[in-house]
């Protein structure tokens, strides 16, 4: 036991001893690290609130289509849909943005005749009341946006149309919701009041919302398609599913971190050469050190232990940093220039803080990516230079 | 006993610049004896040693100790013999940069399975025994070429190996510390150490029971001391 303590301390006076390859390997891979690290935890975030943010949204959503592009759809759709086989609810929307001041937020108009749908629990209130069919010149909003525009419950909010005329809600309620971007932007308020604020014929809405049977999760995507196959030759539609939402989602902010994954790889593999030059560079320093140890009675796989134990050291110190650098600069910083580049349009909304989600997978990845370079780049040379006999190391290393 | 028999070495054999360092030497160290090896630069005498001392494998030969081939054994198996048998004192010195003398003296420990801290007082004794006792805190790079050997020397023997091989140990050192040096190495004989060195200093050479003399990688003389 004793033996392995002095391996053990040999390997953290070898940290001391080289000093500047201690340091540029540790500055190289922190901030390799923390760039990799600050990009996974925002791509998490963005990928928790996606998934957050679609947890209570419809099944299907009925969107309509003009020459590619999206238009409002066709109320008189309702009917068919709701005789598609499964189908358990269908729900007319209408949303758009609006200013107040100079900010940017979603007005969204929900169809508070359905009791199918209980609005309510998918905008969990923190104070005030909810809507209800009945309710006129009321609005519910997000946490975010109460705390944006200082209001409460019981307040007057003057909205601007798009015509700049301005439309006066009284707050009936702030809901507080599990994902920000529903929380952070968005006022509801009652389909009829919408229509009106948005000035959208009678006969049409944004979308339209359908809620298929409520089976088990294997069978309800089957399902999904299904139904969504059945009703996707109304024309000027199209149906886009949860799934596919979700998809998206993923896909935008994945193909984004996907630029970032490739920053991050350009610098572990400089780290890599970096470390690796650095064990050349004290290369006849440190091939006559192995030389000398094993003239003085270490094995080769003592030599390997005390490089092992150095590169474990070094790396989970410079995982350990890389991370904290990474949660500092995500949280406390907020990510400037990352986030931008990750959230893209949805830096528009005003009070949208960015998620940072911090996951197991994310932490071990980075250490293993710190660790792994390491221990090929100065084990490896060590070993090669271990195998020889000790007079040779030693006799390279003058030459 | 040690006993070399027919070593031969060959370095970048088969190469265009392959060199015969060592060609069939056949040499005996007795126990508690000093056994010398003198001859010009270049003649063989750091490669002769370097394979005694199990640092440099022989292309062909092999090198008994008490009877055992030592050559045979595996890379980790020569690291234990040398870890318990055998102190190193080098021509070049080599001493770790970066760490004070008590440190160097103590680095052969770090493989041991012992507790360093009972070692320090040993150390630094043995530091004391070669006129060191107010340098064992100096950085190396701080001590003489001298001071650096007779640090060497203490780190040759702090784990008290029975068989010290010493390459030139003399070369790089000034007369004062060739001279504590060289009383060093006649008391250790008499405390009946196994010394093997190789020389081109006289009084070095006249302190062996054993000599032999090395011309081209050859043996070419060999005498006893005679009492």
């Amino acid at each position: 036991m004793s033996r392995f303590k002095n391996l053990f301390n040999y390997a953290l006076n070898c940290i001391q001893r080289y000093r500047i390859r201690t340091a540029v390997v540790l500055i190289c891979l922190v901030v390799s690290s923390a760039v990799f690290s600050s990009v996974a935890f925002i791509e998490d975030g963005l990928t928790n609130e996606g998934e957050l943010s679609l947890k209570y949204s419809p099944d299907l959503t009925v969107q309509g289509v003009e020459s590619g592009r999206l238009t409002p759809v066709e109320l008189r759709y309702l009917g068919y849909i709701q005789e598609a086989p499964s189908v358990t609810a269908v729900v007319p929307r209408i949303w758009g943005y609006a200013n107040i001041g100079n900010t940017l937020l979603v007005v969204v108009g929900i169809d508070l005749s359905n009791p199918t749908i209980n609005f309510a629990a998918d905008y969990p209130l923190e104070s005030g009341t909810f809507l209800n069919p009945e309710s006129n010149n009321s609005v519910v909003i997000g946490r975010g946006v109460a705390s944006l525009l200082g209001v409460g419950v019981g307040d007057v909010l003057t909205i601007l149309t798009e015509s700049n005329q301005p439309r006066t809600y009284i707050v009936s309620g702030i809901f507080n919701s599990e994902s920000s971007i529903y929380s952070g932007d968005m006022i509801l308020m009652n389909l009829k009041e919408a229509r009106t604020f948005f000035n959208l014929p009678e006969d049409k809405v944004t979308d339209i919302m359908v809620y298929v049977s409520n089976i088990d999760a294997a069978q309800k995507g089957a399902l999904v398609n299904l139904v969504a196959r059945e009703i996707s030759d109304l024309p000027n539609c199209r149906v886009v599913t949860k799934n596919l939402l979700l998809q998206a989602q993923e896909a935008a902010y994945g193909d984004r971190s996907g630029f970032f994954s490739v920053v991050w790889y350009v610098i572990l593999i400089a780290v890599a050469i970096i470390a690796f030059n650095q064990t050349v560079v004290v290369g006849h320093e440190s091939k006559f050190e192995i030389g000398l140890l094993k003239a003085v009675g270490f094995s080769t796989t003592d030599i390997i232990q005390v490089r092992l134990v150095e590169s474990l050291l070094l790396g989970t110190i410079a995982g350990a940093v890389g991370l904290a650098v990474g949660i500092f600069y995500d949280s406390v910083l907020g990510a400037p220039m990352v986030a931008d580049f990750m959230m893209g349009w949805a830096t528009l909304y005003p009070n949208f803080t960015i998620p940072v989600a911090i996951s197991l997978q994310t932490v071990l990845f980075t250490f293993t990516i710190t660790i792994v370079p390491l221990l090929f780049a100065t084990v490896i040379p060590s070993w090669l230079n271990a195998t020889v006999d000790p007079d040779i190391a030693m006799r390279g290393a003058r030459a | 006993m040690i006993e070399a028999v027919e070593l031969t070495k060959i370095y970048n054999q088969g190469k265009k610049n392959q060199v015969e360092a060592v060609t069939n030497v056949s040499v005996t160290a007795e126990d508690g004896e000093i056994t010398a090896f003198v001859g010009p630069s270049g003649c063989g005498k750091t490669t002769l040693m370097s394979m005694i001392g199990q640092l440099l494998t022989p292309t062909k030969g092999k090198v008994l100790v008490d009877k055992e081939d030592i050559t045979a054994y595996s890379d980790g198996w020569k690291a234990i013999f040398r870890r318990k048998n055998v102190g190193f004192v080098f021509q070049h010195i080599n001493l770790l940069p970066n760490l004070n003398a008590l440190e160097n003296v103590m680095t052969p420990l770090t493989c041991h399975d012992v507790d360093l801290a009972d070692y320090k007082e040993p150390a630094l004794s043995l530091l004391g025994q070669l006129g060191l006792s107010e340098r064992a805190y100096f950085a190396v790079e701080q001590l003489s070429g001298g001071q650096q050997q007779r640090v060497a020397v203490a780190r040759a023997l702090i784990t008290e190996p029975a068989i010290i091989v010493a390459d030139e140990p003399l070369t790089f050192v000034d007369e004062a510390s060739a001279k504590t040096i060289t009383d060093f190495f006649s008391k250790l004989r008499d405390e009946g150490k196994t010394i093997v060195i190789s020389t081109h200093v006289s009084n070095l050479a006249k302190l062996a029971d054993r000599t032999y003399e090395m011309k081209d990688g050859r043996i070419v003389k060999s005498f006893e001391k005679t009492a």
